[in-house]
Formats: C-alpha cells, sequence, structure tokens
C-alpha cells in the first residue's frame, strides 16, 4: 500500500457533499470533478476503497444493529428463534384468541398450522384454511417445528417515539441551547487562543499551563461547589450555567486553536500589521479566515457536546421540564420504556439526525482545506 | 400502570378508591380529565388549611422531590400536578413545587442540592433502601404526630415499626409491596405438572403422585422439570443441552442480594453488633441455591443471558413468557401482563419449614433540613391521606392502610383480564421479613456496592461458573468488614 | 496582502528550523504593547476563570482538610492532612491507581494513533467517496454516550453479541465473554472508546488540511517515497496536533471512569480491573457522599497529572514544529 499516506488535492468541496448525501452516486459525482485515474490507479483506488468499507461495516455494526431492532415490533424482540432483522411471524385467531402459525410436516407434505394446545409428546393444531375442521393432533415435540418469520421492518415505532417525546419544545430548547452556546464558545475561544498564540508577555506560559489545569480536576469533586456559585446567582432553574460560562472560554477548545493558529505562518500577520491594521482586524482579515477548519472543528464539538450534555441541564433545570433539552427528554424517555428496546433504539435514532445533517453540511470545510496560504503569493 | 390511567374505567375506580380510603369525604383527586362537579372542586382537602388568607409576606413554599422509586412517568406525573393543585388551592398559606428527578439520577440530584444547602422538604415515594441512602438526614415525625394528634391505628403495627428506626420514627406507612411466586400457569399444563400451591403450609403433589412439602427443593425439581432445551429434552434428561435452554423453570429476586437472602430467611448484615458483618445462614443458604441453580441445575439465567436485550430485553425474565416461576415483590405487576394472560400468584417456598415472603415499602419523608417542618407535615398528612387514593394507583402500590386493601386489590384486579388469587399477596403481608433486608448497616451506600443492584457479587457469580461459593461469601464478608472497620 | 514572501513558507522536506528562527524584535514599547494586547485577548477567560472555576477549586480543595460529609456523623471541623495520610495507607489508591496507568498504557496509544491513521484514510486520494466515508466515519460520536455503550454492550454479549455469533459462524465454538474476561477487558474496552473516534479524526483532518499542498510539491520534486514524505513533512506538519491529541489523551485517560461505571456499576468487575483511580473519586464523592475524601484523591489525580502533563510540555520543544511561532 505505497500510495496510504498520499494526500488529496484539494478540490472537489461541493460533489464531496453531494456524494455524501447521495452515498449511491458518490462514484459518479466524483469522477465529474477528478482527473481521471490511470487503470492501474483506478484499481489500487477500488481497492482501497473496499478495504475501508470492510472496516466501517464492522466499525458500525452497532449502529446497523440498533436500526434493526428499533423496525421490530415488541413481540419480536425476545423470541428466541426470531431473525436478526425486523421480521413478524403468522397468527391465527381462533375462539377470540391468537395463536402462532408453525410449519407441520404432516403425511410428508410441510402445513402451516397454529399451535392452539402445547404438549411435550403431542399437541393440537388448527388448520387457519379449514377452521371448521377442528383440531388436529400432531404427535411430536412442537419445540422442534419451525416458525416461518418474514421481513416486516415496523415503520410506526419512529411515529410512536416522536409523538410521546415532546419533540418540538424539547428540540428547540436544545438548539438553543447549542447555538447560543456555540456562538459563545467561537467567540471566546478565538479571542483567547489569538492572545496565546500570538502575544508574548511575561506569565504566558504560566497562565497557559493554568489554563491547562482547570481540566485536571475530575467534576466529581467540583460539582457541589459549582452549583453552589450558580445557586447563590440565583441563576438555578434557568439556562444562565449552561450559557454564560461558553462566553468565558474553555480550556479544550483555546488549546485547540491555539495549536492551530500557531502553525500559521507570521508572515500575512507581519504584512498585516505593516498596512496598518491593528490586532483586532488582524484577527478577523488574516487568521479567522486561516483558522477555518479549526473553528468549524470546535463549532461541531460544542454542538455535539450540547446536544449530548446530560448532567449540567439535569441539575440546573431538574425543577423546570419546559427548560430541558432533549438528552433529558430522551433519559426520562428511556426510563419509562425500558422494556421496549425498539422505541428506545428509535427514539436514539432520531436524537442524532440534526447532529449528523449539521456535519454533512460542515463537513465541506475539510475538504476546501485552507488552500489561501498557498494562493495568495 | 402506566397507560392504563386514561382508561374511563380506571378512572372511575381511581374516584372509587379515594372515596373508599379517606373514609367518606370525596374528593376531586382522580386524573385531570374526570368530570367534576364545580360545586366540590375546591373543597378543603387539608387538614389544617385554617382560614383562606395568604400569611403576611405570601404562601410559604414547600418542595416535594420526586422519584427515588418510581413516579416519573407521565401519567403518573398528571396525577401529582392535579395533587399538588388541588392542595395549593385549598391551602393559600402553603405552596408546593413538584420536582421530578428520574429514578436513575435522583440519589445524585438529591444529593447535590442537599449539599448545597438547597434541599427539598419532602422526598418520595422512596423505599426502605433508598431513603436509607440519606441516613441521618430524614426528620423524626413523632413531635409532629403527637402534635397533630395524627391517628396511626389504620395501618398494621409492624409496618408502622418498620418507620421506627435510631433516627426516630422517620415515616408513616404509606405504599407496601408483599411478595409472592409468579407462575405460568400454560406451561405447568404443558409439563403436565401441577401448579403451585397458593396457600401457605399446604403441600404439592409431584408427578409421581407423592405429596411433598412446597420447600426449596420441591421447587428446584419442579424447576427443573420445566426448564427445557430447544430439542424439548428437560433438564433433567439425559442430552439436555444447557447451551441452547428455551424455557427456564425459576427466577429468583436477582436485584439485591439482601432481597434474594430474604426469601429464604429474615435478617440483617447488621445483625449482630451492629460494627460485625453478620450474613444469616439463610441468606448464605439462598446464595448457594442461586448459584446452582445458573451453573448446575441450570433452572435461572445466566449472568450474561440476564444481560442480554435479546434474551431479557424486559428487566425480569419472568415478564418475556419464557420462565415458569419467579419470585418477586407486587410492584412488578406493572410489567408482568408482558408475560401473557395465563400468570398466577402462588406461595414463596419454604426454607427450614418456614416461608419469608421479602418485602417492600414506600412511603414519603421530610428532610431534617427543611425549614417548614410544620407546612411539610401538612402536606404529608395530605399526601397519605386524602391523595392517596389517587397516588398508590398512579404508582400501583398497594395500600397500607388495612381498611383500603380491598380497594387495592380491586384496582390492581382491573389491569388485567385473567382472574389472579390476589390473596396469596395479602398473605405475603404475614410472612414479611422482620428485620426487614434493606434496613440501615454501617457505609450502607458503599456496602451495596457489594450486594446491592448490580453488585460486585451478584455479577460475578451469575458470570463465572466453578466458583468456591463457601469462599465466595468468606470473600464478601471479609471484604464488607474492610468497609465497615473505615466507617466513622 | 501581496508581500508575503514567499521563500520561507516552503521549508526543504528535511525541516531545519534553527534556519526558520526569525530574529525577534525586543524591543520594550513593543513588547509592552504586545503583552497589553495578549491581556486583552486573554481577558474573557481571565474574568471567567475568577468567576466560575477558581471558587469551587478552592472549596475542593478545602473539603480535603476538613471531615466534610453529607451524613456529617461527627462535627465538622479541620483535620488537616488526616485525609491525604488515609490515603497513603489503603492500598486500594495504589491498586487504582495501577489500573489506571495499566489501562493508560495500552490505551493511549490507539487513542492517539488511530484518529491520526483514519484521518490520513480519509485524506487519501485513491479513496473514492470521501465525504460519505468522512460522515460515516463521525456517526458514532453523535450517538449519546450510554446509548452507544449499551450498544456495545449489546454486541459483545457472550450469548447474542454479534461479535460473537460471527465468531461462531467462522467456526470458534466457544467465543469468549468479551467484557467479564480480565484478559479481554482491556482491549474491549480500547475498541469501545473507539467509537468516539470522530473528533480526534475531525481534528486531525483540519490539521492535515493546513498543511501547505508545496511542501508536498516539494517534496514530490525532491523524489521523496510516501514514507519518507510522511516522516519528513507530513509528521513535523502535524506535531502541533498530536501534541494536542497526547495532552488530552493523557487527561482523559487518567480521568476515565464512566464507562466502567455504566458497564459495571462501577463495581470494578471482572476482578477488579476497572477499578479505575477517577472512579474511586466519583465513587466517594457522589456515591459514599463522602465529600472530603473524594477531594483528596482529586487533588492527588490533579498533581499527577500536573507532573505528567509538565514533562511532556518540556519535551514537546524538542518534537514539536510551530510554522507560526516565535
Amino acid at each position: 500500500m505505497s500510495g496510504l499516506f498520499e494526500q488529496q488535492d484539494h478540490d472537489a468541496g461541493l460533489a464531496e457533499l453531494t456524494s455524501g448525501l447521495a452515498g449511491a452516486t458518490a462514484a459518479t459525482a466524483t469522477q465529474i470533478r477528478r482527473p481521471r485515474l490511470k487503470p492501474r490507479e483506478a484499481g489500487k483506488s477500488f481497492l482501497f476503497t473496499f478495504i475501508v468499507v470492510i472496516a466501517l461495516a464492522a466499525f458500525l455494526s452497532p449502529l446497523i444493529r440498533s436500526v434493526f431492532v428499533s423496525l421490530k415490533t415488541a413481540e419480536q424482540v425476545g423470541q428466541l428463534d426470531a431473525p436478526p432483522y425486523p421480521a413478524v411471524h403468522a397468527t391465527f385467531a381462533y375462539n377470540g384468541k391468537t395463536y402462532d402459525v408453525y410449519d407441520v410436516p404432516i403425511d410428508g407434505t410441510t402445513r402451516s398450522l397454529a399451535l392452539v394446545t402445547k404438549g411435550r409428546e403431542s399437541s393440537k393444531f388448527v388448520d387457519p384454511s379449514n377452521a371448521a375442521a377442528g383440531l388436529i393432533t400432531w404427535q411430536g415435540s412442537w419445540r422442534n417445528l419451525t416458525r416461518a418469520w418474514s421481513f416486516s421492518p415496523e415503520w410506526s415505532n419512529y411515529s410512536t417515539v416522536w409523538n410521546q417525546i415532546d419533540f418540538p419544545r424539547l428540540l428547540f430548547n436544545t438548539v438553543a441551547i447549542a447555538l447560543i452556546g456555540m456562538v459563545g464558545t467561537i467567540l471566546s475561544c478565538t479571542l483567547v487562543a489569538y492572545g496565546f498564540a500570538r502575544f508574548r508577555f511575561p506569565g504566558r506560559s504560566l497562565l497557559f499551563t493554568i489554563l491547562i489545569a482547570t481540566i485536571f480536576l475530575p467534576y466529581a469533586v467540583t460539582i457541589i461547589p459549582t452549583y453552589t456559585v450558580f445557586l447563590k446567582l440565583g441563576w438555578v432553574g434557568t439556562w444562565l450555567p449552561l450559557l454564560v460560562p461558553t462566553f468565558f472560554a474553555n480550556a479544550y477548545d483555546v488549546f485547540l486553536l491555539r495549536q492551530y493558529l500557531l502553525t500559521i505562518p507570521r508572515e500575512m500577520d507581519e504584512a498585516a500589521a505593516i498596512d496598518g491594521a491593528g490586532p483586532f482586524r488582524t484577527l478577523i482579515s488574516v487568521i479567522v479566515p486561516q483558522a477555518w477548519p479549526a473553528i468549524i472543528a470546535v463549532s461541531i464539538f460544542h454542538i455535539v457536546y450540547a446536544w449530548n450534555d446530560f448532567f449540567a441541564p439535569l441539575i440546573y433545570l431538574s425543577t423546570k421540564p419546559d427548560l430541558q433539552p432533549l438528552a433529558l427528554g430522551l433519559a426520562h424517555f428511556n426510563t419509562l420504556h425500558y422494556r421496549n428496546q425498539a422505541f428506545i433504539q428509535a427514539g436514539t435514532l432520531l436524537t442524532m439526525i440534526i447532529p449528523v445533517v449539521i456535519f454533512l453540511v460542515f463537513q465541506r470545510f475539510f475538504t476546501r482545506g485552507i488552500v489561501i496560504s498557498g494562493v495568495e503569493k | 400502570m402506566t397507560a392504563r390511567l386514561s382508561r374511563p374505567g380506571v378512572l372511575f375506580a381511581v374516584f372509587a378508591l379515594v372515596a373508599s380510603a379517606c373514609g367518606g369525604s370525596a374528593t376531586p383527586l382522580s386524573a385531570s380529565n374526570v368530570p367534576v362537579s364545580t360545586s366540590s372542586a375546591v373543597p378543603s382537602v387539608a387538614p389544617s388549611s385554617g382560614p383562606a388568607t395568604v400569611a403576611p409576606g405570601g404562601p410559604v413554599e414547600i418542595r416535594w422531590y420526586c422519584c427515588l422509586g418510581g413516579g416519573e412517568a407521565p401519567e403518573q406525573k398528571t396525577v401529582e400536578d392535579k395533587v399538588v393543585a388541588d392542595f395549593n388551592a385549598a391551602n393559600p398559606n402553603i405552596h408546593v413545587t413538584l420536582e421530578v428527578v428520574t429514578y436513575d439520577q435522583a440519589n445524585g440530584q438529591l444529593t447535590t442540592e442537599i449539599q448545597s444547602g438547597n434541599g427539598p422538604d419532602i422526598v418520595g415515594p422512596v423505599g426502605i433502601g433508598g431513603a436509607n441512602a440519606f441516613h441521618g438526614k430524614w426528620l423524626d415525625l413523632g413531635p409532629l404526630i403527637t402534635k397533630n394528634n395524627y391517628d396511626l391505628s389504620g395501618f398494621p403495627s409492624n409496618v408502622v415499626d418498620i418507620y421506627k428506626l435510631d433516627e426516630g420514627q422517620v415515616g408513616i406507612p404509606f405504599a407496601i409491596y408483599p411478595s409472592a411466586l409468579f407462575y405460568k400457569k400454560g406451561m405447568f399444563e404443558e409439563a403436565g405438572l401441577k401448579e403451585p400451591p397458593h396457600k401457605y403450609g399446604d403441600q404439592y403433589q409431584m408427578p409421581d403422585g407423592s405429596m411433598v412439602d412446597w420447600n426449596y427443593d420441591t421447587a428446584r425439581k419442579v424447576a427443573q422439570l420445566l426448564t427445557v432445551d430447544k430439542n424439548n429434552k428437560d433438564a433433567t434428561q439425559a442430552g439436555f443441552d444447557p447451551k441452547k435452554i428455551a424455557q427456564w423453570g425459576l427466577e429468583l429476586q436477582r436485584d439485591d442480594l439482601r432481597g434474594m437472602g430474604a426469601y429464604f430467611g429474615p435478617g440483617t448484615l447488621a445483625s449482630g453488633d451492629g460494627k460485625t458483618v453478620a450474613i444469616p445462614d439463610a441468606w448464605k443458604a439462598a446464595w448457594k441455591y442461586y448459584y446452582n441453580s445458573i451453573w448446575t441445575d441450570h433452572i435461572s439465567l445466566t449472568g450474561p443471558q440476564f444481560e442480554s436485550k435479546d434474551i431479557n430485553p424486559k428487566d425480569y425474565p419472568f415478564f418475556n413468557g419464557n420462565t415458569a416461576m419467579s419470585e418477586n415483590f407486587l410492584w412488578s405487576t406493572y410489567g408482568v401482563a408482558d408475560a401473557g394472560d395465563d400468570w398466577d400468584l402462588a406461595a414463596i417456598p419454604t426454607y427450614n419449614g418456614a416461608a419469608t415472603a421479602a418485602f417492600n415499602a414506600d412511603t414519603f419523608r421530610i428532610l431534617k433540613d427543611s425549614k417548614h417542618p410544620d407546612e411539610a407535615f401538612t402536606f404529608l398528612s395530605y399526601l397519605l391521606g386524602d391523595a392517596s387514593g389517587a397516588l398508590l394507583l398512579a404508582y400501583g402500590g398497594f395500600p397500607a392502610r388495612t381498611a383500603a386493601q380491598q380497594a387495592g386489590i380491586d384496582a390492581l384486579q382491573a389491569q388485567f383480564t385473567n382472574p389472579i388469587d390476589w390473596q396469596v399477596a395479602v398473605d405475603g403481608i404475614e410472612h414479611a421479613d422482620k428485620p426487614n433486608f434493606e434496613d440501615f448497616m454501617p457505609a450502607y451506600n458503599e456496602s451495596l456496592g457489594l450486594v446491592g443492584s448490580g453488585g460486585k457479587y451478584l455479577t460475578k457469580w451469575g458470570n463465572t461458573a466453578g466458583l468456591d461459593m463457601d469462599k465466595e461469601i468468606q470473600s464478601l464478608q471479609d471484604e464488607m468488614q474492610k468497609i465497615w472497620d473505615k466507617a466513622p | 496582502m501581496a508581500s508575503v514572501p514567499v521563500q520561507p513558507l516552503i521549508p526543504p522536506p528535511h525541516l531545519d528550523r534553527r534556519w526558520l528562527r526569525r530574529p525577534s524584535l525586543g524591543k520594550s514599547a513593543l513588547a509592552r504593547n504586545e503583552a497589553r494586547w495578549g491581556l486583552i485577548f486573554l481577558s474573557p477567560w481571565l474574568f471567567g476563570v475568577l468567576a466560575f472555576t477558581l471558587f469551587p477549586m478552592i472549596a475542593s480543595l478545602v473539603f480535603s482538610v476538613t471531615n466534610i460529609s453529607l451524613a456529617q456523623d461527627e462535627p465538622l471541623r479541620f483535620v488537616g492532612l488526616e485525609n491525604f495520610q488515609r490515603m497513603l495507607a489503603d492500598p486500594q489508591t495504589w491498586e487504582s491507581l495501577g489500573v489506571t496507568f495499566r489501562f493508560a498504557a495500552f490505551n493511549l496509544p490507539i487513542a492517539i494513533v488511530v484518529p491520526f491513521v483514519v484521518a490520513l484514510v480519509l485524506n487519501n486520494r485513491y479513496l473514492r467517496g470521501v465525504g460519505m466515508f468522512r460522515t460515516l466515519f463521525f456517526l458514532p460520536y453523535v450517538i449519546p454516550f450510554v446509548s452507544g455503550l449499551l450498544a456495545w454492550q449489546g454486541m459483545l454479549n457472550l450469548e447474542t453479541g454479534w461479535v460473537n455469533e460471527f465468531l461462531r459462524i467462522i467456526g470458534i465454538q466457544n467465543p469468549p465473554n468479551w467484557l467479564q474476561d480480565t484478559t479481554l477487558i482491556y482491549p474491549s474496552l480500547a475498541f469501545i472508546g473507539l467509537w468516539g473516534i470522530g473528533a480526534g479524526v475531525i481534528i486531525n483532518l483540519a490539521g492535515l488540511k493546513g498543511i501547505p499542498s508545496e511542501l508536498y510539491d516539494a517534496a514530490r520534486i525532491d523524489g521523496a517515497g510516501s514514507w519518507a514524505t510522511l516522516r519528513n513533512v507530513t509528521l513535523p506538519m502535524m506535531s502541533p496536533v498530536i501534541f494536542y491529541s497526547l495532552i488530552l489523551g493523557i487527561v482523559d485517560v487518567l480521568q476515565y471512569f464512566l464507562v466502567p461505571l455504566v458497564l459495571y456499576n462501577g463495581t470494578g468487575e471482572p476482578g477488579g480491573s476497572t477499578l479505575f483511580f477517577n472512579l474511586v473519586i466519583y465513587k466517594q464523592a457522589f456515591n459514599f457522599q463522602n465529600f472530603s475524601y473524594g477531594a483528596t484523591l482529586a487533588w492527588m489525580l490533579f498533581g499527577i497529572t500536573l507532573a505528567i502533563t509538565l514533562v511532556v510540555f518540556r519535551t514537546s520543544r524538542r518534537w514539536v514544529y510551530y510554522a507560526g511561532e516565535r
């Protein structure tokens, strides 16, 4: 695999996005935009892509399993003879009760009969096509018979879950918390990271160490004093404990952005400075355009974090169900529907949709990369 | 019990239950869509509401914290909201707010609130074990009971005594949950076996016609006949394949090792001087029986089977319909309908000649740190009195008040299409374990890590074949002793 | 912005750091001005630390020298270093630190290398349908933590998990009990951890996209092969990102506890192999409501983390290359 580390050309931004949305046409979409590969290279490309597909299938198998489970009927889950995919088996209503239909070998042929009375040595069946004929006694073990399962996804699980979880309200809360927090995080972390990456001042490395050290103490021991702070501020029962701190930067994102800013050569800021730009203008017109991939990464991280954050909304919003985000609603739903695996999986998959769409939209920035440094010579 | 509350017939039962449970003072404490005549919409429901004027400075704020053990379902919350609204309407001097935190998180959240000085006033419904997680934090209700002349004579005295602890009288009975043996009639029929006895003390007729005591040895033999593999061989037959079991014979209560032990005999781990771990002999026998059920007799699910959502998707294997017998508390009626419509209740088998039906009890408690204990007690009296009928039904609770128990049975039966012999459960109250298995022990929360729900030894025994159980039990005892020695 | 010099942007494939270093300005008025701007940009964080972070940290430090607990069986008092003595004398402290470090040694390299390699794969010109792959690799990162964990618990179940079903199909009759076997537990946990790979891949991809293509062109002209290009261009240019992954990887792995808390209820099963140090902290502080001892353990972890990261920071001067540093 000598070509493993050869880099992609910086092209095909939008085509990539389209191919992500319409997976089936991926190959065509990209090939139109790209120069054709030589036959030997095309073979290599096919092999390489094939290996990645295999790895990906293994990687995503729990998710595939979740999708299967989410489409099962409550009845199928827990049936030991059921197939892994969503399926139903035939039943027959007889004298006001429902009985399972089995494939019964009788007189050299296999008939589909409903099992009415179970027995260890012999059992009684009824023929759904001729119920009037009454019960048929069959000698043998019903446990050795098979039921015919047929593929049948229960799509209504999703609509049931949608109706049971108050999605519109929870979604509104979640999106609001995530977006406001994202704005706060990007603004504050970019400023602070810029300060650390581009300015020299006494105590800089000490302050940077302190910044990183703020994440060294496990939250289990700071949660009660933190709660007390917000309680004294009168913020418990509001979104403020979730939102205000995002405007004051956090170590993870500042560190990430600082690392990225440090890889951007200084020649362009210096040129801007010579042109008379102040630090703020340099930040906005020179640094930010070059740091897009990192800023987008931070945005995605914050959205996913806020989307799934469970603990903070729980402790600060436990008295205010109307203000709670989706993660709490989902957790609540899961405790109530613990016994219906299909609902739990459907609920989880539903909550994933929006973050995945956001990623699909944002990921084009990674394809594009930063070519500015090379272009603007 | 979720989702059934919306049925009009059951709503009527709520109404009837409320009427019967609180001595005839018909109150509108049913779910919100029950038609209530306007004239009785705002009756004085609470005992000491006094004149309807708001105290200077506004009403006293009381916070009710819910769900250290059930009560968070939307239907339940509807009832709770209604109960709170009615109380607030009738008591202008007190304003109650409800805080619902789901069971998984309720413990940590309450810890945070109490330690930050933001604790609620009243907590519940909470079981004995759930409350012991906050040992020392509960208010002794004794002085308030005396002050308000609260009448405790309507409860069985042994149930009142459950709440008489070193901390004082920390609770007044509300809901009780005796145990019984849940079993599937159809499986007994299919195997050609007699059903287990419904009356404590009755004998059991084995397939060969002999009459034997209904003890754990008998239960094991019957369970083996009811354990069947995919090839239709039961667990007593040659060629039985324990790797391909399709139906299991018996499931003990495996939420908590102490509870599992209590079905064999009453006791606590702190029964000695309170500082030395003493495991009751009956519990040791129960744990060995459990281990053999899994690994030798194959009548119970192994740990991995129990944890598999494909084999056991609904909390308890019995709910999935392929377990023949299962010991459990009466609260497990919430999911037992999933097992089909051929289940019933039978007597718990005896161990050493005596039957013990492990006992759970829930109530509401007031926190010591409450700034308004008098108002909290007013609300507590209301929850245990006028509101109790609606709440018990919503929680699926069995009334602790003797007089209300028939109404409780009727409400339970209304949830099922098959007739159940509820008298078995009522008889179980007499066989309740005393002392209760959830009673306080030193370093309660830390000790639970060994014997409690999802605890270390329960997990290990369910996952590992070939252990020496005497050694295991000794190791549990030693490990717990170390924890107790560190406790202040 | 036409005056940007081209030459220094394209260092030769074999980077010479001394050559890249620019002379410092070193004028005091300018320096003061620069310092002022630096602090202005830092001010949101400085204010946030004072407002929200400092008090809880100090409070937990104070907890560690008192006997504060929820039950408060004895009156609240100052106990000096009693809690620290108890910690040093408790064998569980050392056992759980051992567990944490053993797992760290196993998991940290995986947690750093795998996202880097996946990012390289997703950045490879032979891969077709990159947008789709990128999204699919990212997908599990979006799944709520506990849901993802339960999904893996289902996958790895001894009897019904797909992993063992697959092993049975290919002829392995007695597949292992992945999550209950002390010899397999760390590989299983590391594997589960890979499901959150999405964030690491994004960070690495952002880094790869930041490498100017001129460097690769130069390498190609020099006739460097793939491995030489990786070693002499990609790795040095990615060193700031790798450094970041390393520091956060260390902090994460030292604070690892949520997975064993959910999977084993914090019991440390199988056989004590998942009794991580931070799990002990969590249980003391939250389950056992013993805030003072929990805080004591937490500050011990703080000290360990600080010591390790400081060492890594020291060494970073030798291997991390910042194009924009001076």
